[in-house]
């Protein structure tokens, strides 16, 4: 449905996305992850034919972006960051007007309109004014928006943003709700988000992608790996070579202070045993210790803060 | 073309159903209620004891002359200030409210959407020189006259309004901020106005050709008499062609930027 190769794009000397390579089937729902400033949002433009890649192909259900807009934004619903809404308009007229500009037919518009109204829950708001409307209902018309024209690729630019959290879930129930019938690509910065609604992850982190795969996958990126908080009460200097010796001790790192410290390992549950005995052993005061499983959260910080550490050291 | 005509609509609506139209209206109103009444006055009067002044200008009796034509000057001197506040918003409004996202991720051209916003923008004039129009129509009541070169004199200040709205349109779709659209605009409308007072300053014939050609005074003295000059035609219509290809320019330059 989706197909996107080499994609780049300079914003003068500061290159924005750099070679993406990705595809999205049909009835798909992929996360758009990424730190902010990552190149989510040009992707997404260039992908709704908002701008031109510097070079670069895009095409949605077979039509290439630049070579025929037309086509491709005809199939395309899009929410852009800020919602794309007129102020001074009624909800349902600028429902009507958006349903005109992507060409709906006239004899559909009605039907379309009564539908997004439904799946938005805005019924109750339809005969008001958009600016006196709150931000999350703003949020809401602006997906109504995207969805009037029941396209067959909804491109959702952080749709969560700014809700409170009844909302949220009810933004994230309704993407569940499209899911199959529409493909849908969702960016964001929150990964629960991701977890809660989305089948596929791509990663993406100035400008590359890092990662792309099923949630359930990179969530088990590093099977076997996890990861211990151990408290201590006496000081010690250097928890990794008072741990030598021990087979499958991956790391100690330093936490808050020189009581706390994060201990990596691969292994099973005798890892974990002989590394409490250790510390049990040398008198240092086990005040916790507590096991943590690798999960998405970790994988993110490691593909995207993790890079930034390596980068900085020689 | 579907689209042009949606945008039209939508535009449309946005003038005729904003109250800020009819404030401007009003203001015309008022303004064109106070100077016109003087000229009628000062015309009547100079009718009344005409035999009295000698080697008064032929032209200053005629009624298309004396009167519709001071009644036109006021009109294009507050068409030059008024449609820059109808036009400001156009663009500017939609990318400082982002909306012009949703227009650029339309199935729309972006020539579509500059004639779509062209027009309704033209109507909007259209309805300000319709406005003024009607001070001379309630002179019938008292006098006779005729119709076609009145008709013709307001056609070509339609004319002059849509050429100052083709480059007020182009203005707003420089900037996000409406202020700076409606600066930017007056100072074009008043150069396009200005333009022809270059006649009087140049020796060179060829020169003064070229700036009576362009120049607004003598059209707008032209069409008061009931013609119709096509330089005057080429040059309006160039400039509203010009700018409504560089706003699209504008617009479209967007998508690659």
């Amino acid at each position: 449905m989706i197909e996107v190769r080499d994609l780049t794009k300079d914003y003068g000397p500061r290159r924005a996305i750099n070679m993406i390579n990705f595809t999205v089937n049909k009835g798909e729902v992929v996360g758009f992850l990424g730190p902010n400033g990552a190149g989510k949002s040009t992707t997404m433009k260039i992908i709704t034919g908002f701008m031109a890649p510097t070079s670069g192909v895009a095409k949605i259900a077979g039509f290439d972006v630049f070579e025929s807009p037309l086509e491709v934004k005809k199939r395309i619903g899009y929410l852009p960051e800020t919602p794309p809404v007129y102020t001074d308009m009624y909800v349902r007229d600028y429902l009507k007007y958006v349903a005109d500009l992507k060409k709906v037919p006239r004899e559909k518009i009605k039907t379309q309109i009564d539908m997004a109204l439904e799946k938005t829950n805005l019924g109750s708001v339809q005969k008001r004014l958009i600016q006196n409307l709150s931000k999350g209902y703003r949020q809401r018309v602006g997906i109504a928006q995207a969805l009037v024209s029941d396209p067959e690729v909804l491109v959702l630019d952080e749709p969560t943003v700014g809700l409170d959290p009844k909302q949220v879930a009810e933004i994230r129930d309704l993407i569940k709700v499209l899911r199959g019938h529409h493909t849908i690509i969702l960016s964001t910065h929150i990964l629960s988000e991701v977890q809660a609604t989305c089948e596929r992850v791509i990663i993406i982190h100035q400008g590359r992608i890092v990662a792309q795969d099923r949630i359930e996958n990179l969530a088990v990126q590093n099977q076997g790996q996890s990861r211990l908080n151990i408290r201590l009460r006496k000081d010690v200097a250097d928890l990794k070579t008072l741990l030598g010796g021990i087979e499958g001790v991956v790391s100690a790192n330093q936490g808050a202070s020189r009581h706390d410290w994060e201990v990596h390992i691969r292994g099973t549950d005798e890892v974990v045993d002989a590394i409490s005995s250790r510390v049990v052993k040398e008198g240092l005061g086990l005040l916790e210790l507590s096991p943590h499983k690798v999960d998405l959260e970790d994988v993110f910080l490691k593909l995207t803060y993790g890079q930034d550490q390596a980068g900085v050291q020689p | 073309m579907m689209g042009t005509m949606t945008i039209f609509k939508k535009e449309l609506k946005g003038f005729y159903l904003s109250p800020s139209f009819y404030i401007i209206g009003f203001l015309v109103a008022v303004v064109l209620s106070w100077s016109y009444p003087i000229q009628l006055n000062l015309f009547s009067q100079l009718l009344a004891n005409y035999m009295f002044q000698q080697n008064l200008p032929q032209q200053q009796l005629n009624i298309h002359y004396a009167l519709f034509l001071r009644h036109m000057s006021y009109l294009n001197l507050m068409l030059i200030f008024v449609v820059p506040a109808l036009t400001m918003r156009l663009f500017a409004e939609e990318k400082k409210l982002r909306t012009f996202d949703l227009l650029l991720t339309s199935p729309v051209t972006s020539s579509e959407i500059v004639l779509g916003k062209y027009f309704a923008a033209l109507a909007a004039v259209g309805g300000m020189v319709l406005l003024a129009l009607l001070y001379p129509m309630a002179t019938r009541t008292m006098t006779q006259f005729n119709w076609a070169p009145l008709l013709i004199a307001f056609f070509g200040i339609f004319l002059v309004g849509a050429a100052y709205a083709a480059m007020d349109m182009f203005c707003s779709s420089l900037t996000e901020n409406a202020l700076v659209a409606y600066g930017t605009s007056v100072a074009f409308n008043l150069s396009i106005w200005f333009i022809g007072a270059g006649a009087e300053l140049t020796d060179s014939q060829a020169a003064r050709m070229v700036f009576e050609h362009i120049s607004m005074n003598t059209h707008l003295g032209s069409w008061a008499e009931g013609t119709i000059r096509t330089s005057a035609l080429v040059f309006l219509f160039s400039v509203i062609a010009l700018f409504c290809f560089l706003a699209e320019r504008v617009v479209e330059s967007s998508r690659w930027r």
